[in-house]
C-alpha cells in the first residue's frame, strides 16, 4: 500500500493510504472523541462526534469514514469543533432520563463521560417527550428512553453475529431499536448489550445488583470452546451479610473481541468447596498411587495437563483423554503429512477470507465465535460460504451460500473430492498426482451421495476469489479414518489455495494433545480428573474429591488461533488442587503456574513465566494475548489411500451436539445458561422411531442410557436428531465415538 | 507572592503594633519586676470575681449532662440518619451508591436489588461507626438528601466496631406519621436561596 504523509494537530505522520483519519490518529495517540465508533465493525457514522477540520475543505469531515490523503493537514480540535461536539452532546442529553442514580450503566456510561467532557451544563434544545416502555428481549432488556441510537448494537448483530435481527425503526425522535425476530431466533449472545454505551441494553439478572465501579475485574479466558475468547470476570462480595466473593458478570474487550452467550452468561459454575478435606485427600493420593489409568477431559489448563503427565510418569499410569484422543491422532497424522505441526489459518484470517468451506462441524453450536468470523467475512469481503455437513443448519442460512449435504461417515470421501477439484496438480509429487488422477469419483459420490457436478460447481462458486479458508470441525476427529482424513486435509492445505482452520473438539484439546501422550484405552484401576473413573476428582462437585472449576484456576489454554493465553482465578478455591496431590507424589511445585515455563518447547511452547503473559490487543484489534505457539516444521510425507466401503447410517441417527448457549456440563450449572436437555429431531426421525413430539424417549449412547423429551424441529431435514450431552455430568466428556450414531429409540411408558 | 517574600513574612502595613513592656536588662530590673507583679493586688481582683460568681444563685454554666443536654447546631455531624420522602413516606435512598463510593473511611456498604416493580431497591445498608470519621461527605454527596447527620452524638458503645443497619437509621414509620421527621439543615442540604440557582430547561412546545 502506498505510504502518505499527513499532519494531524501539527504532528507529521507517515501512514498508508487505506487508513482512516481516526485510525491514524489513534495509532499516534491523538484523541478524537467518538460515541458510535467501534473498532471491530465498519464505521457507523451515526454520532458525528468524530468530526475534524481539514485545511482547504469547507465544513467538517467525519474522521471515522474519511481515508487519509497525501499532504492533508488535519485539526482535531478548534473552537468550532468544540461547539459542534457540545451541541451533539446536548442533543444526546435531550430528554435523556436523569436517573443516573439508579441506572445500571452509571459509572461506565459513555454519555455520562462525554457530557462531562464537553461541559454540557445547560440544555438549550427542547422537544416534547413521548411515552416509552421497557422491552424484554429474554436475557436482556431494552429501554428505549435511555437509547441514544448510536446503532452499535445493530451493526454488531448484523456484522459480527451475522443475525441481523436488530434494526433501527426510523421515525426521527421516535426512532427505536427493534428486535425483529425475537421469538424464534435471538441466540442471546449479549453482543448488543456489551457494546451499548448507555444503559439501554442491560442484563435483567445483573440489573441493580451492584454498581459497576464496585466490581473487581479479573482478566481471563473463556474455556468453553477452543476459540478461547478474552473475557473478564467481575467480582464482588455476595452481600453485607456474606463477605464471600461471587462473579456478578462477565465483560469483554468489546471494542476488539466478541463473546458468545455461553461465555458471557455462563460464569457461575464454580465449585463451592468450603474447606480442605484432609481424609479424602489421603484417599485421592492412595488412588493415584495405585492408578493404572489416569482419565481426564480436555477442559483443563496446560499446566494441569503437564502435572497429570508427570503424575502418570511417577505412578506409571497411562493417560486417557476421550475427548482429545481423536484430535491428537488427527494432529499427529496432519503433522507428518503437512510437514508442519499446526494449521496455518487463524480466526482473523478467516474473517478476511472471501471463500470459506465449513466442513464437519455444526459451526453455530460448536464454535459460535468462529461462526462470527465467518459472518464478518460474508459482510465485509462478500465471502461465499459453503457449508458441508450431513445436517443443514438453517439458522445460519443467511451466511451460507450453499449447503452440501453428504452422508454421515463420508468425510473421507468429501475431503478427497475437495482435494481432487481444487488441487494444483503441477506442484504435486508424481505419486500423489497419479493418486489424485486415479480417484474413483463415482465411488466417492456414491458413498457421500454428492454428485461430481456439485463439487465442480464449487469451483465456479469460488471463481475469482482470492483467500480460501477451510474450517474443519469436530466430526472428523472421532471418525474411524481420522488419520487418512488428516493426511488428505494436509494435502489440501499444501496443494490447494485453501488455508486450514481446525476447531479442536473441546476447550483445550489442542494443548492437551500437544503436551500429553494419550492412549485410547487401558484396563485397570482408573483415576479420573473431570472424567468418569473408579476414583473421581471433579470440578462439578459430584466426585470423590472436589477440584477447582476453570474460573477458580490460574493457568494457560491453547486457542485455535494457536495462541497460549492466560487464565486467572476469578474466585478463590478453598479445597485441595491437583498441584497438592502432585506435591504429595513428589512432582509438584509451589504453584500450578510454575509449570507455565516448563511446557514442552519441542511442541512449540515457549519458556515464559505465567506472570509475564499479557492480555492486550493492537489498535486494529489483533489478538496479542499471551504468545503464539511456534509451528514446528518436519519432513512432509503424504501417502494417501482410497476410502473403504462405509457403514451406512440408515434409520434413526442421532448427532451429538450441544447448543451454543449451553455447551457443556459446566454451563449447565450456571444460572442463566442451564436448560433442559431435549432430543431435537425431524419429522422423519419421529416417524422412523415411531414417536411424536413431547414423548419421553430412551436410548443408549456409548454405554450410557439416556432418557429425554423428544421435540420436533421443522427446520431440520433428514432422519436425524440432535442429542445434547450437557446434562450428563462428567460422562459428557467420555464419549469417544463418531458424532453420528445409529440408535434404537424406545418410547417410555 | 515570591518565595523570598513568603519566607520573610513581614507584618503587613495594616497591622497595629503593641508596645509591650520592656524586657528587664539586668538582675536589678528583673527583681523590680517580680516585686511589682507580686504585690500589685491584681490577684485579689481575680479571686473576688470567682468568689462573686460562686455565691451568685442560678448562675451555673455547665449542664447536669445525662439529665440535661445541649442543643446541637444544624451543621454538627453526628450519627447518620436515613430520611423518608415527605409525602409518600417511602425511603429517599435510591441506592445510587455515591455515599459508599465517596466514603474515605470505607465504612458504608449497601446491597441493592431489583424489586417487584423493576425499580432499584436498597435491600441492606450499613455504616460501621467504629470506622466512620464523621466527615460528612456522604451527606454532602447524597443527591436525594437521604442520608443526613442527626444530632444524635451519643455513640459510646461497648465494642469498637459499632454497626448500624438500615432499620436503625431509617426514620421509623410511626415517628414519620407523627410528623416528627426533621428536615436536615446541615452539610449537603439546600441553601435558602437554592431556587435562585436553578436554570430552567427551555420548553418551546
Amino acid at each position: 500500500m502506498k505510504t502518505v504523509k499527513v499532519t494531524i494537530d501539527g504532528k507529521e505522520i507517515q501512514t498508508s493510504l487505506d487508513r482512516t483519519i481516526l485510525q491514524v490518529a489513534r495509532e499516534n495517540n491523538i484523541y478524537i472523541p467518538t460515541m458510535c465508533y467501534l473498532t471491530k465493525v465498519e464505521p457507523i457514522g451515526a454520532c458525528r462526534l468524530c468530526v475534524v477540520e481539514v485545511e482547504g475543505l469547507d465544513g467538517m469531515v467525519l474522521s471515522c469514514q474519511e481515508k487519509v490523503v497525501d499532504g492533508a493537514v488535519i485539526q482535531t480540535n478548534s473552537k468550532a469543533l468544540q461547539e459542534e461536539r457540545q451541541n451533539i452532546m446536548k442533543l444526546y442529553a435531550l430528554n435523556h432520563p436523569l436517573e443516573c442514580g439508579v441506572c445500571v450503566k452509571s459509572g461506565e456510561c459513555d454519555l455520562q463521560n462525554k457530557t462531562s467532557e464537553f461541559e454540557v451544563n445547560e440544555q438549550s434544545f427542547s422537544l416534547r417527550d413521548i411515552k416509552r416502555k421497557v422491552e424484554n428481549w429474554g436475557v436482556i432488556s431494552y429501554d428505549s428512553s435511555l437509547c441514544i441510537l448510536c446503532e452499535k448494537c445493530v451493526k454488531v448483530c448484523n456484522e459480527i453475529v451475522g443475525k441481523g435481527q436488530l434494526k433501527v425503526e426510523p421515525g426521527g425522535y421516535k426512532a427505536i431499536i427493534v428486535n425483529t425476530k425475537l421469538e424464534d431466533s435471538c441466540i442471546d449472545c449479549g453482543e448488543c448489550m456489551a457494546v451499548c454505551p448507555v444503559g439501554a441494553l442491560a442484563v435483567n439478572d445483573f440489573k441493580y445488583t451492584t454498581n459497576p465501579w464496585e466490581l473487581k475485574k479479573v482478566p481471563s479466558t473463556c474455556t468453553f470452546c477452543s476459540s478461547g475468547c478474552e473475557l473478564s470476570y467481575e467480582v464482588k462480595q455476595i452481600g453485607i451479610e456474606n463477605s464471600k466473593e461471587k462473579i456478578y458478570r462477565v465483560t469483554n474487550n468489546y471494542e476488539y473481541s466478541s463473546l458468545c452467550g455461553a461465555g458471557r452468561f455462563g460464569f457461575d459454575y464454580e465449585n463451592l468447596v468450603t474447606k480442605k478435606d484432609e481424609d479424602e485427600f489421603l484417599n485421592a493420593i492412595e488412588a493415584f498411587k495405585k492408578a493404572e489409568v489416569i482419565k481426564f477431559s480436555s477442559l483443563i489448563t496446560n499446566e494441569e495437563a503437564l502435572l497429570l503427565k508427570k503424575i502418570a510418569k511417577r505412578v506409571d499410569a497411562k493417560l486417557v483423554c476421550s475427548d482429545a484422543f481423536g484430535f491428537s491422532k488427527f494432529l499427529r497424522a496432519f503433522k507428518k503429512a503437512r510437514g508442519k505441526s499446526l494449521w496455518s489459518s487463524t480466526q482473523k484470517k478467516l474473517s478476511q477470507s472471501d471463500a470459506i468451506v465449513v466442513f464437519g462441524s455444526r459451526i453455530k453450536d460448536d464454535a459460535p465465535v468462529v461462526k462470527n468470523h465467518i459472518a464478518m467475512a460474508t459482510k465485509r469481503k462478500k465471502a461465499k460460504v459453503v457449508y458441508m455437513h450431513p445436517i443443514e443448519d438453517f439458522a445460519i442460512s443467511n451466511l451460507v451460500t450453499k449447503f452440501i449435504k453428504y452422508e454421515p461417515g463420508s468425510e473421507e470421501a468429501m475431503a478427497l473430492m475437495l482435494l481432487q477439484v481444487f488441487a494444483n496438480k503441477e506442484e504435486m509429487t508424481q505419486d500423489l498426482q497419479d493418486f489424485v488422477d486415479d480417484i474413483d469419483i463415482g465411488f466417492l459420490s456414491g458413498e457421500s451421495s454428492i454428485s461430481e457436478e456439485e463439487i465442480d460447481e464449487l469451483k465456479e462458486e469460488f471463481w475469482k476469489k482470492k483467500r480460501f479458508t477451510l474450517v474443519v470441525g469436530a466430526d472428523v476427529f472421532n471418525h474411524p479414518e481420522v488419520e487418512n482424513i488428516a493426511k488428505i486435509l494436509a494435502a489440501i492445505e499444501r496443494y490447494t489455495d485453501f488455508e486450514l482452520l481446525v476447531i479442536p473438539p473441546n476447550g483445550n484439546s489442542l494443548g492437551v494433545s500437544l503436551i500429553c501422550d494419550l492412549v485410547e484405552k487401558h484396563e485397570g484401576f482408573s483415576v479420573g480428573y473431570n472424567a468418569p473413573a473408579d476414583y473421581v476428582l471433579s470440578a462439578l462437585g459430584d466426585g470423590d474429591l472436589g477440584m477447582p472449576a476453570l474460573n477458580q484456576q490460574e493457568g494457560t489454554f491453547v486457542t485455535l488461533d494457536k495462541r497460549v493465553v492466560p487464565l486467572n482465578a476469578g474466585l478463590e478455591y478453598k479445597g485441595f488442587i491437583l498441584n497438592d496431590i502432585a506435591n504429595s507424589l513428589g512432582v509438584g511445585s509451589t504453584h500450578t503456574i510454575d509449570f507455565t515455563k516448563e511446557l514442552p518447547v519441542d511442541k512449540g511452547f515457549r519458556s515464559i513465566e505465567f506472570d509475564s503473559l499479557e492480555v492486550k490487543f493492537s489498535v486494529d484489534g489483533d489478538d496479542l494475548r499471551g504468545y503464539e505457539l511456534e509451528t514446528i516444521l518436519c519432513d512432509s510425507q503424504i501417502e494417501l489411500s482410497e476410502p473403504d466401503e462405509l457403514p451406512s447410517y440408515d434409520g434413526t441417527v442421532i448427532y451429538i451436539v450441544n447448543p451454543a448457549s449451553n455447551p457443556n456440563p459446566f454451563t449447565n450449572r450456571a444460572k442463566l445458561t442451564s436448560s433442559e436437555a431435549k432430543l431435537i429431531g425431524t419429522k422423519q426421525f419421529a416417524s422412523a422411531a415411531k414417536i411424536s413430539d413431547g414423548d419421553v424417549v430412551e436410548f443408549e449412547v456409548c454405554g450410557n442410557y439416556i432418557s429425554r423429551v423428544f421435540k420436533i424441529d421443522d427446520t431440520l431435514k433428514g432422519t436425524f436428531a440432535l442429542n445434547p450431552t450437557f446434562d450428563m455430568g462428567l460422562k459428557a466428556f467420555d464419549l469417544p465415538i463418531y458424532r453420528f450414531s445409529k440408535v434404537k429409540i424406545k418410547k417410555r411408558g | 507572592m515570591s518565595l523570598e517574600q513568603f519566607k520573610r513574612r513581614d507584618a503587613l502595613p495594616g497591622y497595629i503594633f503593641y508596645e509591650a513592656e520592656k524586657k528587664p536588662q539586668n538582675g536589678w530590673e528583673s527583681f523590680k519586676r517580680v516585686l511589682k507583679r507580686t504585690f500589685k493586688g491584681e490577684l485579689f481582683v481575680g479571686l473576688w470575681i470567682v468568689f462573686r460568681e460562686m455565691i451568685k444563685r442560678g448562675n451555673s454554666h455547665t449542664l447536669s449532662y445525662p439529665q440535661e443536654k445541649l442543643a446541637i447546631g444544624p451543621r454538627y455531624r453526628a450519627i447518620h440518619k436515613l430520611l423518608r420522602l415527605l409525602e409518600s413516606g417511602n425511603e429517599r435512598c435510591i441506592g445510587c451508591g455515591l455515599c459508599e463510593k465517596i466514603c474515605i473511611a470505607k465504612c458504608i456498604r449497601m446491597d441493592t436489588r431489583i424489586d417487584e416493580n423493576s425499580r432499584k431497591e436498597v435491600s441492606q445498608y450499613t455504616i460501621n461507626f467504629g470506622r466512620c470519621i464523621f466527615c460528612g461527605f456522604c451527606a454532602e454527596v447524597c443527591p436525594e438528601l437521604a442520608i443526613v447527620h442527626s444530632g444524635e452524638y451519643e455513640n459510646a458503645s461497648e465494642q469498637r466496631a459499632h454497626y448500624a443497619l438500615k432499620e436503625d437509621m431509617l426514620t421509623p414509620l410511626d415517628e414519620f406519621k407523627a410528623n416528627k421527621q426533621k428536615e436536615f439543615k446541615g452539610f449537603g442540604a439546600l441553601s435558602d436561596n437554592a431556587d435562585s440557582f436553578v436554570k430552567k430547561t427551555p420548553l418551546a412546545y
